[in-house]
């Protein structure tokens, strides 16, 4: 065939861009990690990407979710952990007053006691979410005091009321998977979460109990405080044994769901990974090889251009 | 017999013969770098002879005619790939404005070494990061409704609705740059068009006496290869070696007078189309840059933005649903999540920027801790909605920007496609009509040789001529 002498120019040119191209590219995915950044590179890819990436973003925020709710939890935990102590010692008064030996003075002193355990009482109940700063017993309520009291003229507490409610927030913790660690102070209901000072379904109700049974030792009535109030602060003890171990299950299930989303960001990484990234051993072999043809093609190209029959023409 | 000074003007005319040879040779090697230059010959004939007793007798050769060395299939086969290769090219440039527009790219810290476990930390750069935060902010705000949280809510909306904007906006631009494209192809149509008339007077005038007007049938050609860029034509011989050219139908050159021109008009809401511009008449373009700036623009563009607007919309209806049924922490309600309709106007309500206590998460009234509509409105994530073909919000967009990439990779691969059957077109022109300076240098030998040959024949004569005048002297 006759070929024209600028189809040479031409033809190199054409080669010239489309491995310098191919060259670019390929440095490209060597230096970004990826074999595909824009749509256009790989439409299936990018979408798939995009997807995992969406999962990714959900499982971060779960991976962070967990996270606040195992501190809320913790909070939770040690307000428990106080409230189990002052039952059981509340127990143990019943019981103590309930013997024989004890004098008024005995019963004033333990009375005396009691009136502490149930400030104390009204502290925890108004703990507030150092996170938030909202009242961690109040229900969805929370931005009022969980319990309110109403004292005597010498200062004693001889009522409260709740201002919360008995209604919790849920928090997704993983696909389609939603909890609370929120405990309401008061659950007067037979339903939903328990309360953890007053609960129908357990009878528990820790202040009245405690009220009443600082107000039989107050007045020396030993029979109504075995035949009563030890029975009563038994059901709050069994109450607060049980929060204790619920929120234990639910720092369990938030350890297993936080051991999910970790496992589940590496799955999605290696996902996105499959899907997105370079195989650098193969990409660099396929850069070698657009290297050595553009090499090539410089080559040839400059011995065939510097050939022409004027050289010959002397 | 011819006799000496018919001899002399033998090898006069061969003279003249030969040097028109080198003439044109000198012409195809000036021009072996003009772009749509056909090479040249000259033909050469033997001049008539004259009988004689011992039988016809020559009487030398004559340039008869400069022609060129063209392939009319190849010229056409050349104009029609050309509108293909225009059509894609143009819908390359507009898929890839769109594309960067969308600014929907992947960004990688760095290579995956393929033995190690490690994996590449991919973060994509344009609304579906947007759309994640969106959510995740609300999710976080679900679990725990502090100031800061709030704020974070209330800022990724700010962003992810700042983010349609900018995508509507870029989305008008690219648009409004088509519609100049548009514009300038058929200003620079319609100036090849007159040229192309004018072209076919002078070649009409040129060639009436009988020669060849080979340059300017070049640069009509030329004209003729450019026009086929912007929009398919055909085109049919006329007389006096005019070419006539028709567009969509519509006859626009004839022989040397500009029938008609082409004019864009605004069919409605800024799309721009073509008409012709006397005759009012609607042309069905079927290919070169000037369809393939108006189907990308109202194909694949205008579904994209359809599809944007779609989506903000949809998200729109569907938190502020969630939102505004809501209280504020405390007992307030009456202030709209989203403003606005669609992409361009999507904000989120100042009030609650300013404030983003105001935000209306909890269910009822004194609930003010209440946080299960920030959880709702973070599972919107996951649920399909009615308004987006059963699809989520991410899936419906994560859908588009792969619909993207697909129509511009087609494009990108048609660009590649037609870039080899251009090339290997006019390689094959080129072995028909282009120059080789080798050939025209052996050419060039060929007729030097021959002209030094008569240049021998006229110092012959002139020596036998002297040798007959000195007869008379001696």
């Amino acid at each position: 065939m006759r070929v024209a002498t600028n189809a040479y120019t031409d033809s190199m040119l054409n080669q010239f861009n489309n491995l310098a191209s191919k060259q670019f590219t390929l440095q490209s995915e060597v230096s970004s990690g990826l074999s595909v950044q824009a749509p256009s590179d790989n439409p299936t890819a990018m979408q798939e990407t995009l997807d995992l990436s969406a999962q990714q973003s959900a499982n971060t925020q779960y991976a962070s979710n967990i996270s606040t709710l195992q501190s809320r939890s913790n909070v939770i935990d040690g307000v428990l952990q106080s409230l189990n102590t002052i039952t059981s010692r509340a127990g143990e008064i019943a019981t103590l007053a309930g013997g024989a030996t004890n004098s008024q003075t005995d019963l004033n002193s333990y009375a005396d006691e009691v009136n502490k355990m149930i400030t104390q009482l009204v502290s925890a109940a108004n703990t507030k979410d150092p996170a938030t700063g909202q009242y961690l017993f109040s229900g969805t309520a929370s931005n009022n005091p969980g319990v309110v009291t109403m004292t005597d003229s010498s200062g004693d507490v001889t009522g409260v009321q709740y201002k919360g409610n008995y209604e919790v927030n849920q928090v997704q913790i993983g696909e389609n998977q939603t909890t609370s660690v929120d405990v309401p102070a008061f659950n007067s209901s037979p339903s939903g979460a328990r309360g953890l000072f007053l609960d129908a379904q357990s009878g528990a109700d820790l202040f009245n109990h405690l009220i009443s049974l600082r107000d039989n030792l107050q007045s020396g009535n030993v029979s109504a405080i075995t035949q009563t109030d030890a029975g009563n602060i038994q059901k709050d003890e069994n109450n607060i044994a049980y929060q204790v171990a619920n929120n234990g299950v639910l720092q369990n299930q938030l350890t297993a769901a936080s051991n999910l989303a970790s496992s589940r960001s590496t799955t999605l990484n290696t996902a996105i990974s499959n899907a997105s990234s370079t195989d650098l051993v193969q990409t660099m072999v396929q850069l070698n090889q657009a290297q050595t043809a553009y090499q090539a093609a410089l080559q040839s190209g400059s011995k065939i251009m510097s050939l022409s029959l004027l050289d010959y023409l002397k | 017999m011819l006799g000496l000074f018919s001899t002399l003007n033998l090898a006069s005319r061969s003279l003249q013969a030969q040097m028109t040879g080198v003439e044109v040779t000198g012409q195809n090697l000036a021009n072996v770098n003009t772009t749509g230059y056909s090479r040249q010959r000259v033909h050469i004939s033997a001049s008539p002879d004259i009988s004689t007793t011992i039988g016809p007798e020559g009487t030398g050769a004559t340039a008869d005619s400069i022609e060129q060395v063209v392939s009319n299939i190849l010229n056409s086969q050349i104009q029609s790939q050309n509108s293909t290769s225009g059509y894609w090219s143009s819908q390359q440039t507009a898929l890839q404005s769109a594309q960067d527009a969308l600014n929907e790219f992947l960004s990688g810290s760095g290579a995956t070494s393929s033995t190690s476990s490690t994996t590449t930390d991919t973060t994509s750069s344009g609304l579906s990061t947007q759309l994640n935060k969106f959510f995740s902010a609300f999710s976080a705000l679900s679990a725990s409704d502090s100031d800061a949280n709030r704020q974070a809510a209330v800022t990724a909306a700010q962003s992810l609705a700042t983010t349609f904007n900018n995508i509507n906006g870029q989305f008008d631009n690219v648009r409004s740059s088509l519609n100049s494209s548009l514009n300038s192809d058929v200003s620079s149509a319609n100036q090849i068009l007159t040229d192309i008339a004018g072209l076919n007077q002078q070649i009409y005038n040129a060639e009436s006496g009988g020669g060849n007007a080979n340059e300017l049938r070049d640069e009509r050609e030329q004209d003729l290869e450019n026009l086929s860029q912007m929009t398919s034509i055909t085109t049919s011989t006329g007389t006096g070696g005019s070419v006539n050219v028709t567009v969509g139908g519509q006859a626009l050159v004839s022989g040397d007078s500009l029938v008609d021109s082409l004019q864009t008009y605004d069919a409605g809401s800024g799309q721009l189309l073509v008409r012709t511009a006397s005759g009012g008449a609607n042309l069905t373009l079927t290919g070169g840059s000037m369809q393939g700036t108006i189907d990308a623009r109202d194909g694949t563009l205008a579904g994209m933005q359809s599809n944007i607007n779609n989506l903000a919309g949809t998200l729109i209806t569907q938190v502020n649903n969630i939102q505004d049924n809501g209280r504020n922490p405390f007992g307030g309600t009456g202030n709209t999540f989203f403003t606005g309709s669609n992409a361009s106007d999507i904000g989120v309500n100042s009030v609650l920027v300013n404030d983003p206590q105001l935000l209306q998460i909890s269910a009822s009234v004194n609930n003010g801790g209440d946080t299960s509509l920030a959880l709702q409105i973070s599972q919107l994530a996951t649920a399909s909605q009615s308004a987006l073909n059963n699809q989520t919000f991410t899936g419906t967009y994560n859908g588009t920007v792969a619909s993207l990439g697909s129509a511009l990779n087609n494009a990108n691969s048609e660009v590649t496609n037609q870039t080899a059957v251009n090339s290997m077109l006019s390689t094959q022109r080129g072995s028909i009509s282009g120059v080789n300076v080798d050939e025209e240098m052996t050419n060039m030998m060929t007729f030097q040789r021959a002209y030094e040959a008569s240049a021998q024949l006229v110092t012959t004569v002139n020596t036998l001529l002297g040798d007959t005048l000195a007869m008379k002297t001696e």
